[in-house]
C-alpha cells in the first residue's frame, strides 16, 4: 500500500530543490518552447527537462505518461506531414505516402513542445512532496483553499485507482468477470463505477467535516508545521531561469 | 468437506518487502480464526487463497486442485470472501438486487437468485429491508448485507475479513450463529479477527500470523494459553483468560461462561 500520491521518494539534487523554483521552471520551460520557433532551442529546452528527470531518478515514471501521449504525437506527425498547407519540399517517400519537410518541421516543433510540457510537469510533480508544494505556496500568500484544491487534484488519480482496485476485487469475488470481450466489460461498468462515485462523494463530505473541525476556515493568522527549509542556490537558479525567459523574449522580438 | 491447502506460499507487493514468507497450511474442518497485528499478512493471505492475488512462489490447492488456472469469478462459486468495507461493493439501489448480484453471476436463474437472496437476508434479520436503499441503512447493516450477498452464493469456503468491526453485541451474536450454522452444513470457515474475545468464543482453531509467517497454529485454547509468544506478536489474550490469570486461577478460560462456572466452584 503506497502513499496516495504520484510523488516518488528519492534523494537527488532535484528533490532538494525549492518547490517554488520548480514551479518557476515549469512556467519558464513551457513559455520558452512557445516563445521561440527555432527547433534547436526547443530541442535543447526539452533535453534539459529530460536531463532533470534523469537526475531526479524519476525518468522511468514518466515513460507511461509519454506512452499515453504517443497517440497524439503520431497523429500530429501524420496530419502535419501530409496536410500542412506550406508543404512544398518532399522530404522522403514511403510507398505511396509522401512526407514534406515543412510539415515534418512543424510536427517536430509540436512534438517537442508536448514532450517538454509533460516532462517539466513531471519534474515538479514526481520530485516534490505535495505537502511541501502546497505549504510553500500558502507561505507565499496563496489561499489555503487554493492549496487544498491543488492537493486534492494531485491525490485524485492515485486515490481513484486504489478505490477502483478494491471495488474490482469485491465484484470479482462475487463472480463478476472483468476480463473478456467488449460485452463482458460493458456489463462490468456499472458495478464498478457506482461504488467509485458514491465513495468519492462520501469521502469529500467526510473530509470537509474533518477539515472544518480543525479550523480550516478560521480567520486568524496561521502558523506552519514545517520550518521553511533553506534551499541552497535558489536565488541563483531563479535568476538564471528568469534570465533565460527574458533572453528568449528578446531573441524572439529582435530576430 | 471443503479443504484448502497452501504449500510454500510466498508473496510480495514490492521486491524489498516480503509479505508472505512461505506459508504451509492445511485448512479444513473446524472454524478457524486468523489473528495477528496489522501488517502481519492476514488479508494478503486470504486474498491469495481467493485468487485475487497470485503467489510469487508456491501454490494454493482447493480440494486438491491448484487454483492457478481459474479466474476469480470462477472460483467465486467455491470460495466466498466477505470484505471489510461493504461500501466497496454496494452498487444497486435496492438491498435485494444487491444480494441477488452474486448468485445471478454464477448462473442462478432469476427466481432462484431471488429465493437464495431472500433466504440469506432472513438469516441476517434483514428481510424487512429488502426493498430499502442500502445507503439508507447503517454501516453495520451494510456489513451484514455484504455477508448476505456472499451467503446467497452458497460457496464451500467462507472467508470473513474483520466481520465484528463496528458490530454491537447483537450483531456479533448473529455472526456467531451464522458461522456455527454454516460449519454444521459442512462449510469451511476462515475469519480474520482483531477481536480476541470473539475468536476465543467462536473458533476451534486459531492461527497466529506474524511478519508473514505462521507463529502459532492449533486448538484455540492451546494457542491462547501461550501468553509470552502472543505478546511477542503484540497480541493480547482474550479478556476471560486475562481475568482468570489476575484472579490466580489455573488453566486457560476462553469464554465468560467458563470463567463464571470456574468462579462459582
Amino acid at each position: 500500500m503506497g502513499a496516495m500520491t504520484l510523488y516518488v521518494k528519492q534523494r537527488s539534487p532535484v528533490h532538494s530543490m525549492d518547490p517554488l523554483t520548480k514551479i518557476l521552471y515549469v512556467i519558464v520551460s513551457i513559455a520558452v518552447t512557445y516563445i521561440l520557433r527555432e527547433l534547436w532551442a526547443i530541442a535543447a529546452m526539452t533535453a534539459v527537462t529530460f536531463l532533470l528527470l534523469v537526475i531526479g531518478k524519476v525518468f522511468r515514471k514518466i515513460i507511461p505518461v509519454l506512452g499515453l501521449s504517443l497517440l497524439l504525437i503520431v497523429s500530429i506527425i501524420v496530419v502535419q506531414g501530409f496536410f500542412n498547407p506550406e508543404n512544398e519540399t518532399v522530404l522522403f517517400e514511403l510507398g505511396f505516402l509522401t512526407f514534406y519537410e515543412e510539415g515534418m518541421r512543424a510536427a517536430a516543433l509540436f512534438t517537442l513542445r508536448i514532450l517538454n510540457m509533460i516532462g517539466s510537469f513531471g519534474v515538479l510533480i514526481l520530485t516534490t512532496k505535495p505537502d511541501d508544494l502546497v505549504e510553500s505556496l500558502i507561505k507565499r500568500g496563496f489561499s489555503p483553499r487554493f492549496g487544498y484544491i491543488l492537493l486534492s487534484v494531485l491525490q485524485l488519480i492515485p486515490q481513484m485507482s486504489a478505490t477502483m482496485g478494491k471495488i474490482t476485487d469485491a465484484q470479482r469475488s462475487r463472480g463478476m468477470e472483468t476480463d473478456g470481450n467488449l460485452w463482458v466489460r460493458t456489463k462490468a461498468f456499472f458495478p464498478l463505477i457506482v461504488p467509485v462515485v458514491l465513495n468519492s462523494l462520501n469521502e469529500t463530505r467526510e473530509r470537509a467535516i474533518a477539515l472544518e473541525v480543525r479550523g480550516f476556515s478560521s480567520k486568524g493568522k496561521r502558523t506552519f508545521l514545517n520550518v521553511t527549509e533553506d534551499y541552497p542556490y535558489r536565488h541563483v537558479i531563479r535568476g538564471v531561469l528568469l534570465a533565460v525567459l527574458i533572453g528568449a523574449i528578446v531573441w524572439r522580438v529582435w530576430t | 468437506m471443503a479443504k484448502l491447502e497452501t504449500r510454500g506460499l510466498h508473496f510480495s507487493y514490492t521486491a524489498e518487502k516480503k509479505v508472505l514468507n512461505g506459508i504451509d497450511l492445511i485448512l479444513e474442518g473446524p472454524p478457524t480464526a486468523i489473528v495477528g497485528q496489522n501488517g502481519a499478512g492476514k488479508t494478503t493471505f486470504v486474498k491469495v487463497l481467493k485468487g485475487l492475488l497470485r503467489p510469487s512462489k508456491g501454490s494454493v490447492y482447493f480440494n486438491g486442485e491448484d487454483i492457478k488456472d481459474q479466474t476469480v469469478a470462477q472460483l467465486s462459486r467455491h470460495i466466498g470472501l466477505i470484505f471489510q468495507n461493504p461500501n466497496d461493493q454496494i452498487f444497486k439501489n435496492r438491498v435485494l438486487d444487491e444480494v441477488m448480484f452474486g448468485p445471478s453471476n454464477i448462473g442462478a436463474s432469476r427466481d432462484d437468485a431471488r429465493d437464495q437472496a431472500m433466504a440469506a437476508l432472513e438469516r441476517l434479520g434483514l428481510e424487512d429491508e429488502a426493498d430499502a436503499n442500502p445507503y439508507d441503512l447503517s454501516l453495520s447493516e451494510r456489513k451484514l448485507i455484504a455477508v448476505a450477498s456472499i451467503l446467497a452464493m452458497d460457496p464451500d469456503v467462507l472467508i470473513f475479513d474483520e466481520p465484528t468491526m463496528g458490530q454491537d453485541f447483537e450483531g456479533k451474536d448473529l455472526l456467531k450463529q451464522i458461522i456455527r450454522e454454516e460449519h454444521a452444513r459442512g462449510k469451511l470457515i476462515l475469519c480474520i479477527l482483531h477481536d480476541m474475545d470473539f475468536a476465543a468464543d467462536v473458533f476451534d482453531r486459531t492461527i497466529v500470523f506474524n511478519q508473514g509467517n505462521v507463529l502459532l497454529d492449533g486448538p484455540t485454547r492451546e494457542v491462547f494459553s501461550q501468553k509470552d509468544i502472543l505478546e511477542s506478536a503484540f497480541l493480547e489474550q482474550p479478556s476471560p483468560t486475562q481475568i482468570a490469570r489476575v484472579l490466580g486461577l489455573d488453566g486457560c478460560y476462553l469464554t465468560d461462561a467458563e470463567l463464571i462456572a470456574a468462579l462459582k466452584n
